[in-house]
């Protein structure tokens, strides 16, 4: 290499990098926003959220978010969109690094654990009127009797089911079992439902199915694990039973039931317009959860908060309570993916599936609010429900086992 | 043969004795600042993070507030209670076997390109780049695209599989196939040892072979006799960066059963949960990034013994 | 005879890595539910039909929507800066542990080596801290400087750097030519192989990381092409095969570029770093 050449090759990359650089130089962590606050200054909010559901949800987004700059003249909301999949994961080092956002969508049991440890802030008092809310959305938000976060959408679990293939929804158990039975019996190729695994998804459903037949999970009030009772154990080879006219071998394909080869699913209202749009052809429906003696289900859905080290905290609530107030929730929760959280916003999703949603929404409980719960769900509920599901043991042993080592996890004697 | 020469020692710096002293002054000089730079970075992202991770290691620390001191209790914690950390071993076992499985099956195939590429002329070039294709695919598509091909009812794994009568396999939610079907994707992308292979296989000398051919060797024995042991110090080069590597697998996992918003918790009955990815859900997920460091410096413990083993296994053999 | 029984294994061996790449290539050209077939096809086919119907349809979706181009344009700058910043800091500190004494040079080496092997995912956090208060988060700096050298190349150019016979550079340094310019007269252009190989491998390494751009940047401005892929990838319908196949696509066409511009050279580097018994 000559030294010319190496010298101009140099000089090059230098002015490169610093064009590149400077580039990208005024986009500052989520603290710099100057926070002075003061009326007609400029002022600089960072949201995260999760990515799009759609495009066009994202366009309902940045509609607001614009809408929100001109009510408050002089303020800047950059949106930080990240996949689920990541999401905590870079918020966790963001926390752990000094550059997290001013606010962000945070999961509902995440918000009693940041609450306790002073990461986010408390709700100021007289900023949103709790009684235009519905209560379970917003209970989701509390730690210690005080609100830490709005809720932005709610949502729930449903059956979905193929109306070729099941023409009449189940309600009971024994009717779904014999449904799937039948799917499988006429065409040993489609299988009768899509059972949920012993993966953390199909552990956070499970709690839905107990409740169902008037069980719970834990009685975090009394210290006391549930989930070897009957209710359970029933849940748990309610789910064994299915399988056995669901072979994995065609529900573990790409999306079995969009493809007709799994009569029924479990999933949220979110599927509803993704599958409409993919598979034209399906004709399906949605009804609520088959139960063994009560209707029930799972409540989600996306909390707000603010996090503590926000230089301009007013800010952060306002634009929070703007997406969660009644004039523009319905829209935000329908871009999340689910129901307004404010009993006056109109909701957005039509359709005949929707209305099983709000129904299965009645009833619908909200996940134990217990700090270690994540880790419970992944290490230790989801494989004993896939030790039962392969048959390595029973329901009862499995969840048996299960409960004991909850006990000794969280230190419980119940 | 002589023992394999991995790392020669550094230059003597009295083979320049004659140098004067203000000239070995400007050497001292010049050398710092050469390394000045590079030594920064390694202060500043490598050595400052490595020492507050062995720091952490001795807390418990959740990422938002204060770590706590704990003392040795995670460490303690992760060798032997199993109620906190339920899956600690099983994570262990399952890297291992991965280490056992993906390796070997890497190195094998490594050296089959090799010698096939090195025994033609014609189309060399072209061959080598296919093969080398594997490599330079972005790991989130890696993933992507391993799915569908194991996929039950779509995948075409399953369809090659039927035309030769094999039944087809639910690869990724079988327990005992995750690791292998892990591993089969680990020797597609086993293009950068195939290179390296080759480059051996270009310095041993035409004369050597020529000799054995001459003694009347067949191609088997002119393989186990002559250029096998040539290659004995790539393979072992490749060995001891391979089973480094293989320790620490992380992405593929992460790739394989992440996606569509689920928790990725190693595959079914955790067979697909690998160490690293056990260190990250308690880094990440749940609350636990002291018990994470502590893992972290287990394998790093873990990797200096396997290696220094091999290093002597070598030595052993060589003498 | 045996020539041709060469030739079958090698097409066998490459037909098994270029598979899935053709089957990547025709996904991103296929519509929506044709890639539900139940023998798979390396054509993009109507699925009921059996008929050409091939779309562009994707890449026009993974361009305009999924954020490619940009993220593309923003690869290639972080690629351009940080890859041969990268090599030039490497190499001159290799030379310096390879060629010039200094007191506690081999020691200060080993060390450098050791801190190589702490698994990575758990100096992220600490090193997002240090990211951040060098002012550095969420801009282009972030991506660039945390990763501006590597102990396991400075490793490598050392190694190839102590092959080269000393006596070139004695006989240089008798005509009094400084050490600098011994470097870049007579070492560098000697290690043209080495530096290929350094090249490639980082490249590929920047090129398809995700895990560092996704924590250390906000701005969507700053995507880079793997966390651009990511969004296809884990996107909330469950990620659509052909718009990740087509995003993949799009991001493997440079490297297969920088791959034939490099790729004799490889192998030569390869060979020279003293891996040879």
């Amino acid at each position: 290499m000559s030294r010319g050449l190496a010298r101009g090759t140099a000089v090059a990359l230098l002015a490169t990098a610093l064009a590149a650089c400077g580039g990208g130089d005024g986009s500052g962590g989520g603290t710099s926003g100057s926070g002075t606050g003061t009326g007609g200054e400029s002022r600089e909010l960072t949201f995260w959220m999760y990515q799009d559901r759609t495009p066009q949800a994202g366009q309902v987004i940045e509609r607001i978010r614009r809408d929100f700059e001109r009510a408050n003249p002089g303020v800047t909301v950059k949106l930080v969109k990240i996949p689920k999949d990541d999401y905590n994961t870079k918020l966790g080092s963001a926390l752990a690094g000094g550059s997290a956002p001013d606010a962000g969508i945070l999961d509902q049991p995440l918000v009693s654990k940041y609450a306790l440890d002073g990461t986010i802030e408390e709700v100021p008092a007289g900023l949103i009127d709790e009684a235009g809310y519905y209560r379970g959305a917003l209970d989701t938000n509390r730690a210690g009797g005080k609100l830490y976060g709005l809720p932005q959408d709610q949502t729930t679990v449903a059956l979905f089911y193929n109306r070729r293939l099941v023409p009449a929804p189940p309600k009971t158990w024994d009717e779904l079992k014999q449904a799937a039975a039948r799917v499988h019996a006429a065409d040993p190729d489609v299988a009768g439902m899509n059972v949920p695994k012993g993966d953390g998804y199909g552990a956070w459903m499970f709690p839905g199915v107990v409740h169902g037949a008037g069980g719970a999970m834990v009685d975090d009030a009394a210290k006391k694990v549930l989930f070897d009772q009957p209710p359970a154990v029933e849940a748990l080879q309610l789910w064994v039973d299915l399988q056995k006219s669901s072979p994995r071998a065609i529900t573990d394909s790409d999306k079995p039931f969009e493809n007709g080869r799994a009569a029924m699913t479990i999933s949220g209202p979110w599927d509803v317009p993704t599958i409409k749009e993919q598979f034209p052809d399906l004709d399906f429906g949605v009804a609520p959860l088959p139960y063994k003696t009560e209707p029930a289900g799972n409540i989600g859905g996306e909390n707000s908060v603010v996090f503590s080290t926000s230089d301009d905290p007013d800010l952060a609530w306002k634009w929070l309570a703007f997406l969660a107030g009644p004039d523009h929730n319905g829209a935000v929760a329908d871009a999340l993916g689910g129901f307004p959280v404010h009993l006056k916003a109109r909701v957005v999703a039509g359709g005949p599936e929707q209305a099983a949603f709000l129904e299965q929404l009645k009833v619908a409980r909200a996940r134990p609010a217990v700090p270690q719960w994540i880790q419970v769900n992944d290490e230790i509920i989801a494989p004993a429900i896939e030790s039962a599901l392969t048959g390595r043991a029973t329901a009862r042993q499995a969840l048996a086992d299960a409960a004991a080592r909850t006990r000794s996890l969280l230190g419980w004697t119940g | 043969m002589a023992a394999p020469v991995l790392e020669r020692p550094p230059a003597r710096p009295g083979g320049r004795a004659r140098r004067r002293p203000d000239a070995r002054r400007r050497d001292h000089l010049i050398g710092a600042l050469l390394v000045a730079p590079a030594l920064a970075y390694f202060l500043v992202f490598l050595l400052y993070p490595a020492l507050s991770a062995l720091s952490y290691s001795f807390t418990d620390w959740n990422l938002r507030t204060e770590a706590a001191w704990v003392g040795l209790a995670n460490y303690a914690g992760l060798l032997f209670d199993d109620v906190k950390y339920p899956h600690f071993w099983k994570s262990v076992g399952v890297t291992l076997q991965y280490t056992l499985i993906a390796v070997p099956l890497t190195l094998v195939t490594a050296l089959a390109q090799a010698l096939l590429l090195n025994a033609v002329r014609r189309g060399a070039n072209v061959f080598r780049l296919l093969l080398f294709l594997p490599v330079v695919t972005a790991e989130a598509a890696v993933g992507a695209i391993w799915r569908w091909l194991y996929d039950p009812q779509y995948g075409l794994i399953n369809t090659l599989l039927g035309l030769v009568g094999i039944p087809g396999q639910n690869w990724l939610n079988t327990p005992e196939l995750v690791i292998p079907a892990l591993a089969f994707i680990a020797a597609w992308q086993c293009g950068i040892s195939m290179i390296i292979y080759l480059a051996g296989l270009k310095g041993i000398p035409g004369s050597v072979q020529e000799a054995a051919i001459i003694d009347g060797a067949g191609p088997w024995q002119r393989f186990r006799r002559v250029t096998f042991p040539m290659l004995r110090p790539t393979t072992f080069y490749l060995l001891v960066t391979g089973v480094i590597a293989a320790l620490q697998v992380f992405g593929l996992v992460y790739v394989i059963f992440s996606g569509n918003g689920r928790s990725v918790t190693g595959g079914p009955e955790q067979s697909g949960l690998t160490y690293v990815l056990h260190l990250y859900l308690f880094a990440f997920r749940y609350d636990a990034m002291g018990a994470a460091c502590a893992m972290s410096f287990i394998l790093l413990v873990f990797i200096v013994i396997v290696t220094a083993l091999q290093f002597r296994f070598v030595k052993q053999e060589a003498a | 005879m045996r020539r041709i029984s060469v030739y079958v294994a090698l097409v066998l061996l490459a037909a098994v890595s270029v598979v899935p790449f053709l089957w990547m290539l025709a996904t991103s050209f296929k519509r929506g539910q044709d890639i539900y077939t139940t023998v798979p096809s390396l054509l993009p086919l109507d699925r009921k039909t059996g008929e050409w119907a091939g779309t562009l349809d994707n890449y026009a979706y993974v361009l305009d929507v999924g954020g490619l181009g940009g993220a593309f344009v923003n690869s290639v700058w972080v690629c351009a800066v940080l890859v041969p910043a990268k090599l030039l800091i490497d190499a001159l500190a290799a030379y310096a542990f390879a060629r010039i004494p200094f007191p506690g040079r081999d020691k200060l080496f080993v060390i450098m080596l050791g801190g190589m092997m702490v698994p990575a995912i758990t100096l992220l956090v600490p090193r997002i801290h240090v990211t951040q208060s060098l002012g550095m988060f969420d801009s282009g700096w972030g991506l660039i400087v945390p990763n501006i050298a590597s102990v396991l190349d400075i490793f490598l150019l050392r190694q190839f750097f102590l092959s080269i016979p000393k006596e070139l550079e004695e006989a240089a340094l008798i005509d009094g030519a400084g050490r600098l310019r011994i470097f870049w007269r007579v070492v560098l252009p000697l290690s043209k192989p080495v530096l290929a190989v350094v090249t490639i491998t980082s490249f590929l390494f920047h090129w398809n990381d995700l895990v560092w751009p996704l924590l250390v940047t906000n701005d969507p401005g700053l995507h880079t092409l793997p966390l651009a892929l990511q969004q296809l990838v884990a996107s909330p319908d469950g990620g659509r095969a052909y718009y990740v196949m087509a995003g993949a696509a799009l991001a493997v066409l440079p490297v297969i570029a920088v791959l034939l511009v490099f790729q004799r050279r490889i192998l030569r580097g390869i060979a020279f770093t003293g891996l040879k018994g």
